[in-house]
């Protein structure tokens, strides 16, 4: 049972909308119409979102006037009913579908920039604007996959490091307040510590974090009264770069040119110089919007250059065997993926390649006293376990899942509701009266008919005053 | 009717053995409900908490 729960748990995230399309639909008609006169933009929300949506768009695109809902929805089955309306519903928000209650057709804006992305031409240069040739050759695709690594790492080793007072390469100030901003850290600016949503954080895909960090650096930057068109913009076009070239600044936009700074802090781009002319996207920048890794740790698994190249060793594919005696080897020698390990494997022995260690209940307990669920710990696992463990099914041992599980359900033996207790009733009729209309208006915790005394929630509280004194009343007159 | 502000605990019966045993230390409770459930004093509830962690350190073994 605890298998399927995981499967369906997976398959389920999957499907789940991209953590920006929230993000998009609180913004306003008028600032996502200046966004879509990009095609850039348009292609990359385009691949932002779920197949069906996908679907609709390119239905209408080259419609030159609108479908009547009627036809749309006669190709729609019942069961598909729903996910039809959902799909119309987030379209509506992000304003590319304008009043889908009669007839349906793309905004005017959305479908030329869509247009124009398909087939090309225009000058808006929105997909920037490769350098010259010149005599300058473009970095090499390992150093750049070197350098994203090498900044990324630097970011999250700082964060799970500083859980244990020690000071590894401290990255720049912008994402040392970027973390405390977004609550993965907390505590003092010299030296913040990592919080129990940065545990949680730090066992997420990095697609998943790196779009955590880019949703609060847009916040951020709203805050800053940066333009916050502007800001999506660039990611967009960043992330239709070519991974591997060099591109010029010249486009550029005087407020990009000083997001630049930061995006290189982030390693999403690659400068030889400050005041460079020119520029590279790493992979983290090109696959913002698509389904491929982010970082070349499992990507350039048949070279594997990147991670000779540089010198961190970051491991192809999983690295993790777990065994059913609960032991873990882990076939690494990245100091970032020992420290993540660390937080829920009591370590054992450490070699140049391998780390060795122990899951035991002490080590389950402190990530769990760190916010961890047993949930992410297992996901963790199994993400990154080792090609041999792609062996077995279940990957997971089912013991040490379950036993896990159930140190987190150790955990949570008693379970405590604040709230308000009424006992001593003068009669059987007041008290039944009473406990009927809690368990109505679903506050009751606990009753018990014998003791004539029940438990209501502290937020039913005022609920229930009101109750007693309109009986009150009505039963004085 | 008499009304009274706490929190509900909901355990196991034996959690709530050796709830009672602390209460004979340091009285927290305010009514025992039945088996699995005792409403105690808001305010304790930390502590109450913290020293039930001890003692139920105390059953389990460790190898290391």
């Amino acid at each position: 049972m605890a298998m399927q729960k995981g499967a369906s748990s997976s398959t389920s995230v999957k499907t789940a909308q991209h953590s920006l399309l929230p993000f998009l639909q609180t913004q306003s008609q008028q600032s996502l119409t200046r966004l879509y006169q990009r095609p850039s933009s348009c292609l990359s929300i385009f691949r932002l979102l779920d197949p069906l949506s996908r679907q609709l768009i390119l239905n209408l695109l080259w419609l030159e006037s609108p479908v009547p809902l009627s036809v749309m929805t006669a190709w729609v089955t019942t069961e598909g009913t729903r996910a039809f309306d959902d799909a119309v519903s987030i379209l509506t928000k992000l304003h590319i579908l304008p009043n889908p209650s009669v007839k349906l057709s793309l905004s005017p804006t959305f479908k030329a920039s869509m247009r124009q992305a398909i087939i090309g031409g225009g000058t808006t240069a929105s997909f920037g604007v490769p350098a010259d040739a010149e005599n300058k050759k473009p970095p090499s695709p390992a150093n750049l996959d070197a350098y994203a690594l090498e900044r990324w790492e630097t970011i999250l080793h700082y964060m799970v490091s500083s859980g244990r007072g020690q000071r590894p390469r401290e990255p720049s100030r912008g994402v040392i307040k970027l973390l405390t901003d977004s609550g993965l850290m907390s505590g003092s600016e010299a030296a913040p510590q990592i919080t129990s949503a940065g545990f949680q954080f730090l066992l997420q895909t990095p697609h998943e974090q790196l779009w955590q960090l880019l949703l609060r650096y847009l916040v951020m930057a709203e805050e800053r009264g940066i333009d916050l068109i502007e800001v999506l913009s660039f990611l967009f076009m960043l992330s239709t770069m070519e991974f591997g070239w060099d591109y010029s600044t010249s486009s550029l936009s005087p407020t990009q040119e000083v997001l630049m700074e930061d995006l290189r802090d982030y390693g999403l781009v690659w400068q030889r110089k400050a005041k460079s002319k020119r520029f590279s996207p790493t992979r983290l920048a090109t696959t913002l919007t698509s389904s491929l890794p982010s970082l070349p740790t499992s990507s350039s698994s048949s070279t594997n250059t990147a991670a000779v190249a540089s010198g961190t060793g970051a491991t192809s594919e999983g690295f993790i065997i777990l065994e059913t005696n609960y032991r873990v080897y882990a076939y690494t020698n990245n100091p970032l993926q020992t420290a993540v390990l660390h937080l829920f494997v009591n370590m054992k022995s450490r070699f140049p390649n391998l780390v060795i260690g122990m899951i035991t209940r002490d080590s389950v307990r402190r990530a769990l006293a760190n916010g961890i669920t047993a949930d992410q710990i297992i996901s963790y696992l199994a993400a990154y376990a080792h090609p041999q463990m792609r062996k077995f099914n279940p990957l997971i041992p089912v013991t040490v899942q379950d036993q896990i599980r159930l140190w987190e359900l150790e955990r949570e033996r008693v379970k405590s509701d604040s709230g308000y207790l009424y006992q001593d009733f003068q009669s059987l009729g007041d008290y039944t009266t009473l406990v009927d209309y809690a368990r109505q208006m679903g506050i009751l915790l606990w009753e018990s008919p014998a003791k004539r005394c029940f438990f209501i929630r502290e937020d039913g509280h005022n609920v229930m005053k009101q109750f007693i004194e309109r009986r009150k009343v009505s039963g004085g007159g | 009717m008499k009304l009274e502000k706490g929190v509900l605990l909901t355990c196991d019966p034996a959690v709530k053995q050796i709830l009672l045993m602390l209460n004979n230390r340091q009285p927290f409770i305010l009514q025992d409900l039945d088996e699995f459930h005792v409403v105690i004093k808001a305010e304790l509830e930390a502590w109450v908490r913290s020293q039930l962690e001890t003692e139920l350190e105390k059953n389990t073994y460790n190898l290391e």
